[in-house]
């Protein structure tokens, strides 16, 4: 800049150090950006102005002038950048006010819409910090322990309580965002989403699986191993079992607070994979002198 | 972020200074594990302090109050600045009637006034 500072400021060549000040002061108050938000010509006239008295101010620097040996020009004043252009671009930072839009129409929208009622207190507690995380069924169902590693490539201890489900939030204390001041840092929070199992269905508390049965043991009945989430357990079929009979196992489903579901066991009953010429020879035989009707119950939908 | 030695430094700012600013909350680093450190916006508070108590005379008291006044300044433009955003993504017509809205608002706190 190349203006001359005199006339920036509004003073005459012989103007004293204090009526310098004053020029000064009076014209910087009025354009100083922190204090004058929005306007543009308000921030270069202020730098001309702090430019103009920072030459003026040096009684070495203005003697140089007067004498003609330096220009106004190279002499702007490094700055920081402008605090309030900070302080309005985001709100990461301690230094918020209460906006006074509490008693606005009197219905307080704006209060509603922005948050915060009162001052913000300096020391304010870190954002929690979010994450999903997708389970195998039957970690969710029995529960565990987890290593996860954040982007940060933080390592964080996740233990997954037994009975976790989909859409469920975990929340670690204290694992989120830093705190401002003295606050205490956020909470991580992790959404779980549980994959679907191949084999056990999950319907509520209660799960449901199809077991397959031999016809020896559908006739006859016998004790067989069942698989349940938590291992398998041994289940005793009536004899006579018919296909599509569903006997249940008491408290082997999913955990909720201190109770647990049940399981549904369905049985399909499974002829042997290869044909056995004895068993047909017998079917044969035995079908033609006891026959029984399946179709009715079709028939009759 | 930076450690507080390199805030002094580009703030121009002595420690007994910047420790008065930090006692009376001008100046709120952030402190984990009893180690302080500093962002770019307290640079810029502190330029601001710096102006107001160098050249222009405000005192103690004064410094104070603008420093609040400011940060409310702040805080309402930041949130105007976000509802301004929310009603440029309404389509026209509701962006129209928010400003004939506002214009009969103003048209009413005017007769109030008179």
């Amino acid at each position: 800049m190349s203006e001359d500072p005199y006339k920036v400021l509004g003073v005459t060549r012989d103007v004293s150090e204090a009526d310098l000040r004053t020029a000064y002061r009076k014209l910087a108050k009025k354009l100083h950006p922190d204090l004058n938000p929005g306007n543009k010509k308000a921030e270069e006239g202020f730098k001309a102005v702090a430019t103009a008295y920072d030459l003026l101010n040096d009684p070495a620097k203005r003697a140089q002038f007067d004498r003609g040996e330096i220009d106004a020009s190279g002499s702007e004043r490094p700055r920081q950048p402008y605090y309030r252009e900070q302080a309005e671009r985001d709100a990461g930072h301690p230094y918020g006010g209460d906006q006074g839009f509490g008693d606005f129409g009197g219905e307080d929208i704006f209060a509603q819409m922005f948050g915060r009622g009162g001052r913000a207190d300096p020391n304010r507690a870190g954002a929690d910090a979010r994450y999903r995380l997708e389970l195998d069924f039957l970690e969710a169902f029995n529960g565990g322990k987890r290593t996860l590693t954040l982007p940060d490539s933080q390592a964080l201890d996740v233990t997954i309580p037994p009975g976790t489900r989909t859409g469920q939030t975990l929340r670690l204390r204290g694992k989120g965002g830093s705190g401002i001041g003295k606050g205490l840092p956020g909470d991580a929070l992790i959404e779980i989403e549980v994959r679907p199992h191949s084999l056990f269905k999950l319907k509520g508390d209660d799960i449901h699986i199809d077991l397959p049965l031999s016809l020896r043991d559908a006739v006859l009945g016998g004790r067989v191993s069942v698989p349940t989430p938590s291992g398998p357990v041994s289940m005793t079929v009536p004899k006579w079992s018919n296909a599509g009979a569903v006997l249940r196992l008491k408290g082997k489903g999913m955990v909720r607070g201190g109770a647990s579901g049940d399981e549904y066991v369905t049985l399909r009953l499974t002829l042997p994979a290869e044909p056995d010429a004895e068993l047909q020879d017998f079917v044969s035989r035995w079908g033609t002198t006891k026959p029984h009707e399946t179709r009715q119950a079709e028939e009759t939908l | 972020m930076m450690e507080m030695r390199e805030f002094q430094v580009r703030a121009s700012v002595e420690t007994d200074v910047l420790h008065a600013w930090i006692d009376t909350g001008w100046v709120i680093p952030d402190e984990t594990e009893g180690r302080m450190t500093f962002r770019e916006i307290d640079l810029g508070r502190a330029q601001l302090i710096q102006d107001l108590e160098r050249d222009f005379g405000v005192n103690e008291e004064g410094i104070v109050l603008i420093l609040d006044l400011v940060d409310r300044m702040s805080g309402m433009r930041r949130t105007l600045g976000h509802l301004a955003v929310a009603i440029r993504r309404e389509p026209d017509h509701v962006q129209d009637r928010i400003a004939d809205g506002v214009r009969e608002a103003s048209r009413k706190i005017t007769e109030l006034a008179s």
